[in-house]
């Protein structure tokens, strides 16, 4: 039918079918692309989210048939980066854009309550967006952003009052970060924005099998669907067919096995993606089922068969001893005993897996370019290059929707450059979100079996952990998260024995990689339970506990590293009036159905791995300003604040004279992966070394400008590296060995609320005490720990990836703003001896790793059981409850 | 707790880990990735390059070699990365097939 509605304004007729939605309306005909898809249309992100008829509406669920007479606006119906609106403005000022993914939903969904409601409460801007899901910011910089545009829509302020002076300092003020008016204003395109006319749309068929022998494809019924225009299969590949980050086990299609439930053994390319994913249905695979591995204890049986033909279930063995654990443990007078496990989770972002691929040039010659979500091009350009067999390739790095680790691997990239090579066409390959979540690595789950000892006055004398990792089907960096694990295992303290056993083991579950924090949120979430049951079996409080044992400089850690810095004493003085007036407050609350607790979480996370190195170019323009070379990718941290403003700073010139070319491997630095927290203190460094190299050289040669730069006979382009002191792996005997060269150091406390009946937390408030060194840009920095802070709370509470059932972000239980909590920042700013700039390092991961101990300690301290099994669901609650009686 | 003797700790005999090792080449100890590339680009010296090219077989770097070796540092130390085929061939004048040749084992 044809319908008449007028969209940001201007007067559209469109010819609809009855299923077509305003979503696709609006992406793919009127490519108004600010409002964004990511849960299949299922109504559960509200990232495309519009107002339509001065509602706000969730765009993916509204019929374009419905619609005649509607007026609709979207994000691109506000304003402009030039000219932004009000809330865009607020947006970004406030800090609540990170990946920018969510924005325009958010934004629109802010429209519609401010329209009607200029002055609005929390509750009722809660309300208002309880529709929208953003991963990246724990909420409370949004709600602080509304109520900013509430008061610049009531004329109390404008933004001109609270920018901050871009000629003033560049060093610890909250400048707006250069993208984040592009993602508010919905002008910032992600993969599956940008246009690309007469591409073929890809769909990939998936195992359903966790372990299996594929027998037979058959395409016949697929090829006679509409739109179909071939198919692809591992035979199609014509290079190693392995993507080897690594180790060289996963295929970009598999030949004759599948090892997990979504591993990929064939694609379809079709005129639309509808056709495609219609036509990827009725392909038949023939599988013979082979026993599963279910487990690494059942990987790891006499007689198990083995997953990969050239290495052992039982694939990576990494130990730790300093002293003698067990002697000290048999002499210790107070001993803790458990048994901890973390679970398999999703990263979740929001934005899909979504890559573009196409060849530019012809016949040999031809460029194979692929534009995705990479944290480090360079790498996946390399993996490409050999899976594929096609060497001259360039990888574009678009706005990428948040990733939080896993995008250290290639999700839809293999396939989709595999079938730009096969099909000779430029294809899109647009998963949704069930397909994300079958195609990316996930966080590693860990069995740990721990012992803690201490002496009479409360000093941890040993322990004692054995870890067992589940590795799933694909190794990807499973021996790194291991050792991250491991350079990390003594925490914040001083603890003299240290026994350790870490094995890696391949099993057909999800393969995991990185995922924030990347190992020690895992093995922390061991170290910290066991210290607070210790305290709690010594009668000493948890906070004296942690003073008591500090490392301190001059000590060493389960590494046998030195240490020169540890100011965790500090940030135990700066929490304690915190702490005391939490323990005053849940007081009243340890009796009665609803009843509360406190507890503390430590986090002592190393930044700047041994052997870590970082390269950037800086190179000085006619225009007098800068341009940074570097492969730095920003997914929604700020890493585009950070290299701007440490450049300004270095450099003495204004923010807009900053450019950055971070995007493109034709262009840029290898300069490793934005993962480990390690951007601004390794390529930070390398930067502020590229700064110094090009000042010198002005100096030297009397010049203030390009032009006189030039003519002095300089080059105007300096690289500047950044290398760790040392370089060598932990003893593979005895993990001893060069460590993390500095530290970022927190102490989080949760307060929480557990209803004994229905077994419900809620998280009243995390105060989070942290010292990173200097801080670059505030608002970034507490949307790090913002955002950390509610992740860890998923992972305590809520998430979990189940292979076969976690297919949307309902299953997944996706944080939303109505389990948001308060949450407060204690910063302190030592500077790090070997920090970037004035001292500074990083704090992306730091942020999570203390929160699920917080979390399962506060809810020991409000009914007195330990839930040692993450997720603690509101069933392990009850049981644990009932089993204690 | 009951300890794990499956595989015992300290087991040097287990399956390789994939990370990084230090070997001894012109009497330098020198760390080298996975893959048997040198991990800092700053230990590479003439002398290390040239016993490195033995273990390849190459007794003796002639001047093609070095001009390849020397395009390759140059190129790292201007861009921060290896150049694709393109434009190794177009730096070095030389086309693939004779850099291949130059380096049987790989460059």
């Amino acid at each position: 039918m044809k319908v008449k509605l007028k969209v940001n304004g201007r007067l559209q007729q469109v010819v609809a079918d009855k299923s077509l939605t305003l979503l696709d309306l609006l992406r793919d005909e009127f490519k108004l692309t600010g409002a964004k898809q990511s849960c299949d249309k299922a109504g559960q992100c509200g990232a495309c989210t519009v107002i339509v008829n001065g509602k706000a509406v969730r765009s993916c669920l509204l019929k374009v048939a419905k619609l005649d007479g509607a007026e609709v606006i979207t994000v691109e119906g506000l304003g402009t980066p030039d000219n932004p609106h009000l809330i865009q403005e607020a947006m970004v000022l406030a800090g609540a854009v990170q990946c920018g993914f969510c924005t325009p939903g958010i934004i629109m969904s802010a429209k519609a309550l401010l329209d009607v409601n200029p002055d609005p409460g929390t509750e009722e801007i809660k309300k208002a967006l309880r529709h929208n899901l953003c991963r990246c910011t724990g909420y409370t910089k949004i709600i602080d952003a509304v109520k900013l545009a509430g008061r610049f829509i009531r004329n109390e302020i404008s933004p001109e009052d609270i920018r901050p002076d871009p000629d003033g300092p560049k060093y610890g003020v909250s400048h707006p970060r250069p993208s984040g008016l592009a993602k508010a204003c919905g002008t910032a395109q992600f993969t599956a924005d940008i246009i690309v006319p007469g591409a073929l749309e890809l769909a990939t068929v998936r195992s359903p099998h966790p372990h299996a022998l594929i027998k037979k494809i058959d395409f016949a019924a697929a090829e006679q669907m509409p739109g179909v225009i071939g198919v692809m299969t591992a035979k199609d590949i014509k290079g190693t067919n392995r993507l080897k980050y690594t180790v060289a086990d996963r295929p970009v299609l598999c030949e004759d096995k599948v090892r997990y439930i979504g591993d990929p053994v064939a694609v379809i390319a079709a005129v639309t993606r509808q056709q495609a994913v219609e036509a990827a249905k009725a392909v038949q695979v023939e599988y013979e089922p082979l026993p599963v591995l279910g487990s690494p204890e059942e990987a790891m049986a006499e007689g198990a068969i083995q997953l990969h033909d050239d290495r052992p279930n039982l694939c990576f063995i990494q130990p730790q001893i300093k002293g003698d654990a067990q002697k000290a443990l048999a002499e210790s007078p107070t001993v803790i005993e458990t048994h901890l496990t973390t679970q398999i989770n999703h990263q979740a972002p929001l934005e899909p897996e979504a890559c573009v691929s196409y060849l530019e040039g012809e016949g040999e010659d031809a460029q194979l370019v692929v534009i995705g979500r990479s944290i480090v091009i360079h790498k996946h350009l390399s993996m490409l290059q050999d899976a594929l067999g096609w060497e001259n390739m360039r990888y574009e790095e678009a706005y990428t929707g948040g990733q939080f680790g896993l995008k250290l691997e290639i999700s839809s990239e293999g396939i989709a450059a595999g079938a730009a090579l096969h099909f000779k066409r430029p294809v899109r390959y647009i998963p949704g979100l069930a397909e994300s979540m079958l195609m990316t690595p996930k966080r590693h789950p860990f069995d740990m079996k721990v012992k803690l000892g201490a002496d009479s006055e409360g000093r941890i004398t040993a322990y004692d952990i054995n870890i067992i990792v589940d590795n799933g089907a694909y190794h990807s960096n499973g021996d790194v998260i291991i050792n991250r694990a491991t350079q990390m295992l003594s925490g914040a303290y001083n603890i003299p024995n240290v026994h350790a056993v870490s094995k890696l083991v391949y099993t057909n579950n999800p393969w995991g990689s990185a995922a924030r924090g990347a190992g020690p949120p895992q093995a922390n979430f061991a170290l910290e339970c066991a210290v607070n049951m210790l305290a709690d079996k010594l009668g000493k409080d948890p906070l004296e506990m942690r003073i008591l044992n500090s490392l301190q400089p001059g000590q060493s850690k389960s590494t046998g590293s030195v240490v020169e810095q540890w100011p965790f004493p500090e940030l135990c003085e700066a929490m304690r009036p915190h702490y005391k007036r939490s323990l005053l407050e849940t007081r009243e609350y340890k009796s009665g159905v609803i009843r509360r607790g406190v507890g503390l979480g430590a986090g002592a996370f190393g930044i700047g791995g041994p052997g870590d190195q970082a390269i950037v170019a800086i190179e000085l323009d006619p225009d007098d300003g800068v341009t940074i070379y570097a492969a730095v990718a920003d997914p929604g941290e700020g890493n585009d604040s950070m290299l701007t403003q440490l450049a300004a700073d270095g450099l003495g010139l204004p923010l807009d004279k900053i450019h950055l070319m971070t995007k493109d491997s034709d262009q840029t630095t290898a300069t490793g992966p934005a993962a480990g927290s390690r951007m601004t203190y390794m390529v930070g460094g390398a930067l502020v070394n590229a700064a110094q190299q090009l000042k010198q050289a002005m100096k030297d040669a009397g010049a203030t400008t390009y032009r006189e730069l030039k003519e002095a006979g300089r080059p105007a382009r300096y690289t500047g590296t950044r290398t760790t002191l040392e370089a060598g792996p932990l003893d593979p005997e005895t993990g001893q060995g060069p460590s993390f060269e500095s530290v970022v150091h927190a102490l989080q406390m949760a307060e929480v609320e557990v209803n004994t009946e229905t077994g419900e937390v809620k998280v009243l408030k995390m105060t989070t005490a942290v010292d990173s060194g200097p801080v670059i840009n505030p608002l970034n920095f507490e949307g790090q720990l913002e955002g950390g802070a509610d992740m860890g709370a998923g992972f305590a509470l809520r998430e979990q990836y189940i292979a076969g059932q976690t297919k949307d972000w309902v299953t997944f239980k996706f944080p939303s703003i109505k389990t948001a909590f308060e949450m407060e920042s204690i910063i302190r700013e030592t500077p790090r001896l070997r920090g970037t700039g004035k001292g500074s390092t990083g704090v992306g991961e730091m942020t999570m790793v203390p929160t699920a101990p917080a979390i399962i300690s506060a809810i020991k301290d409000a009914i007195g059981v330990w839930i040692c099994n993450l997720p603690a669901t509101p069933d392990k609650i009850k049981a644990a409850l009932q089993q204690r009686g | 707790m009951a300890e794990d003797k499956s595989t015992p700790a300290g087991n040097s005999s287990r399956p390789a880990g994939t990370g990084r090792k230090y070997r001894l080449v012109a009497g330098h100890k020198l760390l080298f990735d996975e893959e048997d590339f040198l991990w800092h680009p700053g230990d590479w010296r003439e002398d290390i390059a040239e016993a490195l090219a033995r273990e390849c077989s190459l007794e003796k770097l002639n001047d093609e070699h070095w001009k390849v070796i020397r395009f390759l540092r140059d190129f790292y130390f201007q861009n921060g990365r290896a150049p694709l085929n393109r434009q190794l061939a177009k730096g070095t004048e030389m086309s693939m097939l004779t850099i291949e040749a130059l380096f049987p084992g790989g460059i």
